[in-house]
């Protein structure tokens, strides 16, 4: 009787033409040179080096967030290619689908679960990507344009989030769609009811929302249209972007950390491989787990007349949401973004801090990582206020409230300059005020060329704030939170938008500094604004409706 | 062997011809140029292609019945159909579009508290549909409203006005007598 | 831990987890009622085999039982597409399924292994291939889990119709419900809705009162368009609803059986607003109508549906038949009949007996207005306000006084507040020149003044 020789049996099946002809290279023996082939022989994993350095495979370093990213985005695309066999971009069949997926098809919850939160969880991860190449000062030459790409797919992972949040075709889509059209409608010149817009003519049905939802309102075309967009025409973008994005990572060494005397480097396979697939498959089985134990959303058939309340985006959205409390929907939806998206993409060119390149450094890069943490942090505290903080109507509702509780009505709002209907007041002394203004924040810090001491300077106007609530909670006109508020706000901007810059960017050439405290006020006039409608009930600092020109 | 003759080389660049002649390096020039036009046409066709020249979308004129069938105060008759509040106060009656000038959601009626509130980003509105808290830029929108022969309101959301004095006449806003209610 | 042991580890938690969402994906819900129901039909069969006599006969049921027992498991459906309604009632319900138990009755009492009950021939008029469930029934007919499929979760907004609220369904297609057999409680209800003067305040499809929401489409009214403070203190049989139960009907139901007053209180001190402004007019019915009688007025709304209507064709209408004016023997009969057909009972009480409640106007057993009252004390000062009680008034009139009053109604201003800082009373006379004929009106005034007189014979 003839024994079973696994190892003749391997050999066998290893030398066959077959196999040959797909898998080249001999029998395995893990010998460097055998490492190297099944790297640099192998379509997929080529997009390594066959060799890298031990400083990128270390967790604390990348914490594997831009694989993960990549990897939930795989994930996507074939529990989204799953999906699209059962579903119908049509208002109606759309929706009965997506209750056909809950109820009938074998899978379906699960692979619509799996799919929405994978979605969520690849907003995290791509954002603690930046966060993590911020803090370590990955951006830096040579890879400002690696940083703008990966600048652009966080755009992108936003956009495909936000054309997929209308596919179900229930009320919370059709909302949030209706909500962020509109901010469309809102954009300077090309939308419909945005500043200057009469001067291209702008209308309902020629404008850049007319373009995004296929008509006047979210429609059957504008559902086609997301449909389009999110399972082609962005994964595809998405596709090209990575490849380069991978590809540059690939050619700038995969690691930005400085170079150690007789640093050796290591083979890719197994090394970083083992740690890829690890890392990996423990984020598919918590994207399981999540998928089996919650069950994504889904609420009444959309309803063009009828909206929720309230009505929540998204939590990534939240924060959008948060601040079209405060500002009009040109500057809150199309302007801020904007200049976060081109913000982000032009960090690496206006910092010129050569240190702290490839760990993580705050005391070499105090000014840097200072600043985009407080656009962090800002960003979701907006988030959370949003999410956490809002109840029926929109209104402030404390977490431990009870959002079946009555809540009177919120106290009328004010104009500073600019009454109803009149540009005289507004541009004679609304401009040159706050253009002053605007002007000292911005200059101030790089005209004043010697060495103050922040803390006195923060403690003067804190002083000097207090004074003046006091006397104004004197005269009644304050109550204590406003006072409180105040100092907050005048603490956090004097800190944040004069102190800080003026101690290490005033030696900054001037095109920089003035990006730079471009991007510093705005962030303080966020935060300002914030204030000013919170404590004051400050609708618009300024306006001027005859142009829908409103801050 | 015969001595080789010299031959003159061809001059590698042609001495420029006559006016009126195409030169090698105006036909690539118009060459590249006719390449960036067609990706030029191409991306405009494109734009002009994602702007589609027929809508479905439901007409924007209705009939809301007679004025007299409506009390003072707001109603919520056409809210479901056509998004319309029809509002009568003791001078007479106008119609406001039930959209928030935010960004669009439907604002809900709150009688206990005298107000319109929007669901989306908290704006409030009066009855007469001035924003007196919230984000909303300006007021509501009232739609235009004739009387028919019949004694019908005929009400128009194609034509909006928002701000006084235009809101609160004729067509946005009709009077007790022009309407023959007493 | 080695990379080597957790890529084991993680591998085989791959694989698990996934095992488990296959588990949990191939365990739903209807499987387990749908084999429940086989299995009760092989037992119930094998115990009539066991009991007959013919040895043929006892085979070819343990044959019928054993194929109940091999029966696959499938998700069931019944499509209607003129009604464009999908249900999977009968994957559960399968006693319900016309072509698996033509008899629709099953020897089992509880659901859903029940038959369907054929109330007067409902079932052989509605064959079910044609009609589906949900088109009477509500409920959401592409959920397979209990709680989804009865619709009483939130993220639906017609549940099941329980009880008599059923009828509302019929109401839906048949113009002539009120003599149909089987829609008796929606029929009552109509009856009820009119005798207790609703139509004074509020209208059907345009006709009736102006002073309250048209009820046309009441059991279209979307949840989020009802404040979550006022659902929340709707209470039906002593108890507060659960969110999940915030439905049309128990917002119907919630303003009959407790005092429209207390779920929508306002603000009739002006706490939150500039004017005061005061609560829900609406009477409180609680006292007036049993609890079945508040359940049939809220069966005969539930077919107040606009969105239905529509999306029902028209070859599922049943017309109805036109209405005749009836004819009285007397003037006074006619009268009376009048007072009902234009919902004057709504303010002035069934049969004029007494007027009922109007916040903050002048009423009987009053103290006099001091601003020195607790506001519990002015409340309750305000709530005693009452709308006239007519059989008290009519000896200041003579007929063509009253016939004049009724014509020109008084205006909503013109009301005497008990608190002059207190809400205007919402509810007013309405003026019905134009409304009401002239023969209508002149027997109105005759049996009003009639009442009258029998009233100030006793004394």
């Amino acid at each position: 009787m003839p024994t079973l020789d696994i190892d003749k049996i391997k050999q066998e099946v290893v030398d066959s033409q077959i196999w040959r002809a797909v898998f080249r290279g001999g029998v395995w023996s893990d010998t460097p040179r055998d490492r190297q082939a099944h790297i640099s022989g192998n379509v997929w994993l080529h997009l390594h080096p066959a060799k890298v350095r031990p400083r990128a495979l270390k967790w604390t370093y990348t914490w594997g967030l831009g694989g993960l990213s990549f990897a939930l985005f795989l994930l996507l695309a074939l529990s989204g290619v799953l999906l699209m066999f059962y579903y119908r971009p049509v208002p109606g069949l759309a929706f009965r689908d997506i209750k056909d997926l809950t109820y009938a098809v074998s899978m379906g919850r699960f692979l619509r679960n799996l799919h929405r939160w994978a979605a969520q969880a690849m907003v995290v991860a791509v954002i603690a990507h930046m966060v993590r190449v911020f803090l370590t000062g990955a951006y830096k030459r040579p890879r400002e344009f690696n940083w703008s790409v990966g600048v652009l797919l966080l755009t992108l992972t936003l956009f495909l989030s936000f054309t997929g949040y209308l596919l179900p075709w229930d009320q919370l889509a059709f909302w949030a769609v209706t909500v962020g059209t509109n901010m469309a409608g809102a954009t300077p010149l090309l939308g419909n009811s945005g500043p200057f817009s009469g001067l291209l003519g702008m209308h309902v049905n020629n404008d850049l929302r007319f373009v995004m939802l296929g008509g006047t309102s979210v429609g059957a075309n504008t559902l086609l249209r997301f449909y389009v967009l999110h399972t082609i025409a962005v994964p595809l973008l998405v596709g090209i972007l990575l490849i380069l994005h991978f590809w540059r990572v690939r050619k700038d060494s995969f690691s930005a950390a400085p170079y150690q005397a007789n640093e050796a480097k290591v083979d890719v396979w197994p090394n970083l491989v083992k740690r890829e697939y690890i890392a990996a498959v423990a984020l598919v089985i918590f994207i399981m787990f999540w998928a089996i134990t919650k069950s994504a959303p889904l609420e009444t058939i959309a309803d063009p007349n009828v909206t929720m309340n309230p009505e929540k985006a998204p939590w990534y959205f939240a924060g959008l949401q948060e601040m079209l409390v405060y500002f009009d929907p040109w500057l809150a939806g199309v302007l801020v973004p904007n200049l976060i998206i081109v913000g982000l993409m032009a960090v690496p060119f206006i910092d010129t801090n050569p240190k702290g390149v490839g760990y993580y450094a705050w005391k070499e890069r105090p000014f840097a990582i200072t600043m985009f943490l407080l656009g962090v942090v800002m960003w979701f505290s907006l988030m959370a206020m949003g999410v956490f903080f809002r109840g029926p109507n929109y209104a402030w509702y404390w977490p431990w409230e009870s959002w079946w509780t009555f809540k009177a009505a919120p106290p009328p709002t004010w104009n500073v300059f600019g009454p109803h209907g009149q540009a005289v007041l507004p541009l004679a002394l609304g401009v040159p005020v706050l253009g002053g203004l605007f002007l000292a924040a911005m200059l101030l810090p790089k005209l004043i060329q010697r060495d103050l001491n922040g803390w006195k300077v923060l403690g003067g106007v804190l002083l000097a704030t207090a004074a003046l609530g006091a006397v104004g909670a004197g005269m009644g006109k304050f109550t204590g939170t406003q006072v409180g508020f105040l100092l907050f706000f005048a603490g956090m901007t004097t800190w944040f938008g004069f102190v800080m810059p003026q101690r290490h960017i005033r030696r900054l050439d001037w095109a920089r500094y003035l990006v730079t405290m471009a991007l510093v006020v705005s962030t303080m006039g966020i935060l300002l604004k914030m204030g000013a409608r919170l404590c004051f009930n400050i609708k618009y600092v300024m306006t001027v409706p005859v142009v829908s020109m409103n801050i | 062997m015969s001595e080789p003759k010299m031959v003159q080389p061809p001059a590698r660049f042609p001495t420029r011809p006559a006016a009126g002649t195409m030169t090698r390096g105006d036909f690539l020039w118009m060459g590249w140029s006719a390449l960036a036009a067609f990706f030029a046409a191409g991306a405009a066709a494109g734009a002009r292609y994602i702007f589609p020249n027929v809508i479905y979308e439901p007409s924007q004129i209705f009939n809301a019945g007679p004025a007299k069938d409506y009390d003072m105060g707001v109603s919520m008759k056409w809210l479901n159909t056509h998004r319309i509040w029809i509002i009568r106060i003791p001078t007479g009656i106008y119609a406001m579009w039930a959209r928030c000038t935010h960004l669009g959601c439907t604002p809900n009626w709150f009688p206990d508290q005298d107000r319109f509130k929007c669901p989306c980003h908290g704006s409030n509105y009066t009855l007469a549909g001035d924003v007196i808290a919230g984000p909303a830029p300006i007021p509501l929108w009232r739609a235009k409203i004739t009387l028919a022969s019949t004694g019908d309101l005929i009400v128009d959301k194609g034509v909006l006005a928002d701000q006084p004095p235009k809101r609160s006449q004729a067509p946005f806003f009709l009077t007790n007598s022009e309407l023959g209610l007493s | 831990m080695s990379y080597r042991k957790l890529f084991y580890v993680l591998n085989f938690l791959l694989l698990g987890v996934f095992v488990w969402a296959v588990v949990k994906d191939n365990d739903a819900e209807w499987k387990t009622y749908q084999r429940t129901y086989y299995e009760k039909m092989a037992t119930y069969l094998d115990a009539q085999a066991g009991q007959q006599k013919d040895p043929a006969q006892a085979a070819k049921l343990r044959a019928q039982a054993d194929e109940y027992r091999r029966h696959p498991l499938a998700i069931k459906q019944i499509i209607t597409d003129g009604l464009g309604r999908y249900d999977r009632c009968i994957t559960c319900h399968v006693g319900m399924d016309e072509y698996e138990n033509p008899g629709m009755t099953t020897p089992f009492k509880t659901q859903p292994y029940a038959g369907h009950p054929d109330i007067a021939g409902l079932v052989k008029a509605h064959p079910f291939e044609k009609f589906g469930c949900t088109v009477c029934h509500e409920g959401q007919g592409l959920a397979t889990t209990v709680a989804d499929a009865h619709g009483w979760v939130t993220n639906w907004d017609r549940p099941m119709l329980t009880g008599v609220h059923i009828q509302g369904s019929c109401v839906k297609c048949h113009g002539d419900f009120r003599t149909l057999k089987g829609a008796e409680a929606a029929a009552k209800g109509y009856d009820l809705f009119h005798q207790h003067g609703c139509l004074g305040c509020h209208s059907i499809d345009g006709v009736g009162g102006t002073i309250s929401v048209d009820l046309g489409d009441i059991a279209d009214k979307p949840i989020p368009r009802i404040a979550p403070y006022n659902f929340l203190r709707v209470t039906i049989d002593g108890k507060h609803l659960e969110e999940k139960d915030w439905k049309i009907q128990n917002w119907i139901l919630g303003h009959l059986v407790d005092d429209p007053e207390y779920v929508t209180p306002n603000d009739p001190f002006a706490e939150d607003n500039a004017e005061p402004i005061a609560p829900s007019p609406m009477p409180d019915f609680s006292k007036e109508l049993t609890r079945d009688q508040a359940d049939d007025i809220v069966a005969y709304l539930m077919g107040m549906t606009k969105v239905e209507e529509d999306e029902i064709p028209y070859r599922y209408h049943v017309a109805a038949p036109p209405e005749k004016e009836p004819r009285f023997a007397s003037a006074k009969a006619h009268g009376k009949y009048v007072f009902e057909k234009y919902g004057c009972a709504g303010c002035h009480g069934v049969d004029a007996v007494a007027g009922r409640r109007r916040f903050n106007a002048l009423g009987p057993g009053q103290k006099d207005y001091d601003p020195k009252m607790t506001k519990a004390e002015l409340f309750a000062e305000m709530e005693k306000g009452r709308e006239p009680t007519l059989p008290d008034l009519m000896s200041g009139y003579d007929h063509d006084e009253l016939v004049a009053k009724i014509e020109q109604g008084v205006p909503p201003t013109a009301a005497k507040k008990w608190d002059p800082n207190g809400p205007l009373p919402v509810v007013y006379m309405p003026a019905w020149k134009g409304k009401i004929s002239k023969k209508e009106l002149d027997d109105l005034a005759t049996w009003l003044l009639s009442t009258a007189k029998q009233q100030n014979l006793g004394f």
